[in-house]
């Protein structure tokens, strides 16, 4: 009789087969990790030595003036009493609930993961917009690290690196980056063509109108992107404490464990706080550095 | 126009065949396919085929067509913001197309500007850093090229706008910055997408005066899109009619609408009211002989022989025409501001319609004079007619 | 031959259907969510279906809802493993009204915490055994974040071994001796950071517990605190988050037992005996375990595959009879 089993169950690869990929994958990251973790170790250590130093600077400094420091940037950049006044509030209340230090901390992080991001998505957006090519590429990648659940790279990473800031930053990265990316992709895609051509009829080099045309117009794209990359590493701060990541993400794991429902929820609300400050600055900052849009919007 | 000027920019066999594979179906184009059979069986469109054509240094040449007949896909060559799928675009002599990346921005920098069919005006900038644009990009200081950019916006009519950004103005006043960027570059050809498309009538006809009066000043040499027959044939010393992407004819305004070489363009001509349509300009003879004096004996001599009457100036002030009978008959010493003949003057940019009553009132041609009052040539009566008799 | 192993069969299907019917019936097993407990769990399966003829099903649990609903509602029959220190009050209320019965010890050794070393540290400097030593030596174990101070792993916020390791941490005055203590997040970001440092035989010093893969994987050395084990004061101060005057003690091995209901002791006496028996040390709990991290098996292979390679361990389990149905049943699998 011919075996037909083939149409009732799928006629998958045998036990053995899979377990022998699968180990010798893992097997051969582990020796990856064995012969080249040092290496990556060390090419992260610039990165590690900023962090701790700029956490050390936020904590050990004394309070008020983290704040005041905090706020002046805030009006820099908003030139809105307004929203100073609530940052400093937000601030006043996280640190009489006693989550100075774990919010110091998320800020550090969260500020260096938004540089981080910022620094390398918009040339990685730039290329992409310049070349089809390179976004046919980039695209589906973006994809895998919006959609793959954190802990599938995460673990990796941490036979790689260890535990603590540097892993935290990538699992971080990785996760935040793709809307600064995508964003900055599609805002100089959708510059309009005949003011680029019009810089390329006046002899404008390639430089010059990146710089000079695409991507100041892309810049509202290109804003709302950061801000989107900002709140998705605010929300990774709960699962990069999973990997020793301090901050306002460890009390909240602790609260999930053991159901302390007060303190998940204080530092629940220090995130959204973070989250919040952090939106409406960069919003406010990116609406008063589009001076030019305000004629469009009345007219 | 006078046929002795230089040729400025040369365009020979340009074809420009819009889709991913143009190179393999340029031989079917050159087979002489139609555009439809080449949008059914390769999905590419052709945008241009087999154009040849000359520009001459100074002239406005106008391409004219209806939409989609390809004058911006044409525009964009002379600068090279599209590549040709084959052909050669020379100005003066070198072939853009061999041009270093370099040594094309260069030339863009300094041999031509181009004015915008929807302006392509910097959001991002402020009126006075557009007009300025084309310099700043150069490298040079804003401090340099302000004064110029400040005057160049008087001249089309924005002082006052310099720290205004475009979305605050309105669109002609945009096309107006775009026109004020390009002249303040100084280049030497300009390029004009429908420059003049998107103004209403009235400030459409300033603008067009605008230009004609820059244009005695500057000498540029100007090519102009326009999908108007009338502004064609007001700006144009020559125009090229262009038609689902070819070329079929080239000629003086008063060729198009008096010999047009196929029905296209007749259909064209056909509503053109040629008195309303047709400046002094089309039919002027350039010529600027006058005679300079106040006696008898100070024009004797330069009294072209092969005239029967000439203009008087004095002072560079038009003072009247003078028949050679009149000359022949006063002494040495008669003044001639007794004799002369008060026939009016007529600008370059008058339509025939004024002109026909002038004409008709006199015997003699009418001289042109331009702003400053300077002669420029004359209008013959017998060419007036010709013109207006189809 | 032939002949014979047929009649076998048939008497052993025979017998598996009369006792499914009279004497043991539906019985539920609960398979909690970790690795040990899920290959003890499978292995009660094995041996109920095959050697008792029960109609076994694993039902999916965790300590606190499963004892919960073991004591309340009667089901799931069996706990295979059950850490009781976590549900103590429960289980003795349980066994007191008679709904609960405690069978015997899963883990023999129970379950064992500690701070750990790697082996191969201690080979090279065999001060390293004791926590003196340690502290004597803390330079060898530098931080990766901060190299001027030590790295100690302690135990992922919110779990209850925060609090003991926290306490003992402070007790044996660690910070004093440069000590850091390190929170890895998770279970997963502990064990990687022990793995990540093993692969490379780099230092590493923290909190583990048996039985695990790791410990069943790695070679790792359980520091002597040299107090002996204090359990009164484990379980009066250094459990509690307010502890004041913290004392060093070794960790006392958590009592892991398998539970059963009342139910099911009165009905199936026989299935009930093998549960009392079934035991296993966490040396072979941690060989199997690690046995099944490196295959990436699931219980249910893992049970099986420990069926037939370790027969000398579970034929202790079971009467001559039962053993020979299960013999029976793993050669036609
Ligand atoms: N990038 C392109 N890809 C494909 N086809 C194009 C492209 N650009 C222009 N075309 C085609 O070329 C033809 C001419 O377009 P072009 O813009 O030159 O017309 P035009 O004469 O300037 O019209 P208008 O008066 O409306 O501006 C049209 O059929 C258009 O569809
Ligand atoms: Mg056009």
């Amino acid at each position: 009789m011919i075996d037909s089993s083939w149409l009732t169950e799928f006629p998958d690869m045998s036990r053995r087969e899979l377990l022998a990929i699968r180990q010798s994958l893992d097997s051969a990251y582990r020796t990856f990790s064995r012969d080249y973790g040092e290496s990556i170790e060390n090419f992260f250590d610039p990165l590690l030595y900023f962090l701790v130093w700029f956490e050390n600077l936020l904590i050990e400094t004394p309070w008020w003036l983290v704040l005041a420091a905090i706020v002046g940037l805030v009006y820099a950049a908003t030139r809105s009493w307004k929203l100073c006044s609530g940052v400093l509030a937000a601030f006043l209340a996280i640190g009489y609930f006693g989550m100075w230090e774990d919010t110091m901390r998320t800020l550090s992080i969260i500020t260096v993961c938004t540089i981080l991001s910022i620094c390398i998505g918009i040339p990685i957006g730039i290329l992409m917009a310049r070349s089809d090519r390179a976004k046919s590429i980039i695209t589906p990648m973006l994809d895998i690290m919006q959609t793959m659940p954190a802990f599938v790279y995460l673990i990796p990473v941490v036979m790689l690196l260890g535990i603590g800031r540097i892993p935290g930053v990538i699992a971080v990265v990785i996760y935040a980056i793709p809307p600064v990316i995508r964003l900055t992709n599609l805002g100089i895609r959708l510059v309009n063509q005949e003011t680029l051509e019009a810089a390329t009829a006046y002899g404008a080099t390639p430089t010059q109108r990146l710089f000079g045309v695409q991507i100041p117009l892309a810049m509202p794209t290109i804003m709302a992107g950061i801000n989107q990359t900002i709140m998705m590493a605010l929300a990774m701060v709960v699962v990069a404490s999973m990997i020793g990541v301090k901050g306002l993400g460890q009390p909240v794991l602790k609260s999930i464990t053991n159901q302390y429902f007060t303190l998940g929820l204080l530092n629940g609300l220090a995130i959204v706080a973070l989250a919040i400050i952090f939106d409406r600055v960069s919003q406010s900052y990116a609406k008063r550095a589009q001076k030019h849009l305000e004629g469009t919007e009345n007219g | 126009m006078d046929n002795t000027r230089e040729t400025l920019i040369e365009i020979e066999g340009l074809y420009q065949i819009f889709g991913p594979d143009a190179k393999n179906v340029l031989p079917k184009v050159k087979a002489g396919a139609s555009k439809e059979e080449i949008l059914a069986e390769t999905g590419h469109t052709i945008g241009l085929q087999d154009i040849n054509l000359s520009v001459k240094r100074g002239e406005i040449f106008v391409i004219m067509g209806l939409s989609g007949s390809g004058k911006s896909t044409l525009i964009r060559h002379f600068n090279r913001l599209i590549d040709p799928t084959a052909g050669k675009i020379k100005v003066e002599g070198d072939d853009i197309m061999e041009l270093p990346v370099k040594e094309l921005t260069t030339f863009r920098r300094h041999k031509m500007a181009m004015v915008f069919q929807h302006f392509g005006l910097m959001p991002h900038r402020c009126v006075l850093d557009n007009v300025g644009y084309g310099l700043l990009i150069k490298g040079e200081k804003r401090a340099e090229w302000k004064p110029k950019a400040v005057n160049w916006l008087e001249t089309v009519g924005l002082g006052g706008y310099e720290d205004q950004y475009p979305s605050q103005l309105s669109g002609g006043q945009q096309q107006r910055v775009g026109l004020a960027r390009a002249l303040c570059t100084d280049a030497e050809i300009l390029l004009m997408d429908e420059a003049f498309s998107a103004l209403d009538p009235l400030i459409r006809s300033e603008m067009q005066e605008q230009l004609i009066d820059l244009q005695e000043n500057l000498q540029k040499t100007i090519i102009f899109i326009t999908h108007d027959l009338d502004e064609a044939l007001r700006l144009g010393d020559r125009i090229a009619v262009l038609k689902d992407g070819k070329l079929v004819q080239v000629g003086t305004p008063v060729d198009i609408v008096l010999k047009p070489e196929d029905d296209y363009v007749r259909a064209f001509a056909k509503d053109v009211n040629r008195a309303r349509a047709l400046t002094v300009q089309t039919i002027m003879t350039a010529d600027t002989s006058k005679l300079e004096g106040i006696s008898a004996k100070d024009v004797r001599d330069i009294f072209p022989a092969d005239r029967g009457h000439a203009f008087v100036f004095n002072n560079n002030a038009y003072q009247g025409v003078l028949t050679k009978q009149q000359l022949d008959d006063m002494q040495d010493d008669d003044l001639l501001e007794k004799v002369l003949i008060k026939v009016p003057t007529v600008r370059r940019t008058n339509l025939l319609q004024d002109v026909i009553p002038l004409s008709l009132n006199t015997r003699f041609d009418l001289p042109v004079v331009n702003k400053q009052g300077e002669l420029k040539g004359r209008v013959e009566a017998s060419k007036l007619a010709d013109v207006l008799s189809p | 031959m032939y002949k014979k192993s047929i009649i076998a069969s048939l008497m052993a299907l025979a017998a598996t259907s009369s006792f499914a019917a009279t004497s043991c019936g539906k019985v539920e097993i609960a398979d909690m969510n970790w690795n040990s407990a899920s290959l003890m769990a499978n292995i009660d399966k094995f041996i109920l279906t095959n050697g008792y003829g029960c109609d076994a099903e694993l039902i999916p649990g965790d300590t606190m809802p499963t004892s919960t609903s073991m004591a309340e509602k009667g089901q799931p029959d069996i706990a295979p493993e059950l850490w009781t220190n976590a549900v103590e009050a429960l289980i003795n209320r349980g066994v007191e009204d008679g709904t609960l019965s405690v069978a015997g010890k899963s883990l023999s050794d129970g379950g064992e915490e500690g701070f750990w070393v790697p082996k191969y540290m201690v080979d090279e400097n065999p001060e390293l055994a004791t926590i003196s030593g340690i502290k004597k030596y803390a330079k060898d174990f530098p931080s990766s974040e901060d190299p001027s101070v030590s790295a100690f792993y302690g135990c992922p916020a919110g779990w209850a071994c925060q609090i003991t390791g926290g306490n003992l941490f402070k007790a044996m005055n660690l910070e004093e001796a440069g000590f850091e203590l390190i929170d890895p997040g998770s279970s997963a970001g502990l064990s990687g950071s022990l793995s990540r440092a093993y692969e490379r035989e780099e230092s590493w010093f923290g909190y583990y517990w048996a039985p695990t893969a790791i410990l069943g994987k790695y070679d790792m050395v359980k520091v002597d605190f040299e107090s002996g084990v204090d359990a009164e004061h484990y379980k009066g101060c250094i459990s509690e988050e307010s502890c004041m005057d913290p004392q060093v003690t070794m960790f006392p091995p958590s009592p892991v037992y398998t539970v059963t209901t009342a139910n099911f002791k009165k009905s199936n006496p026989e299935a009930y005996q093998y549960t009392t028996q079934r035991s296993l040390t966490n040396d072979q709990m941690n060989m199997l375990l690690a046995w099944m991290e490196d295959n990436q098996a699931d219980g249910q292979y893992a049970a099986e595959n420990f069926m037939f390679t370790y027969p000398e361990i579970w034929s202790k389990w079971v009467n001559k009879d039962v053993k020979a149905k299960i013999d029976n049943a793993l050669d036609s699998l």
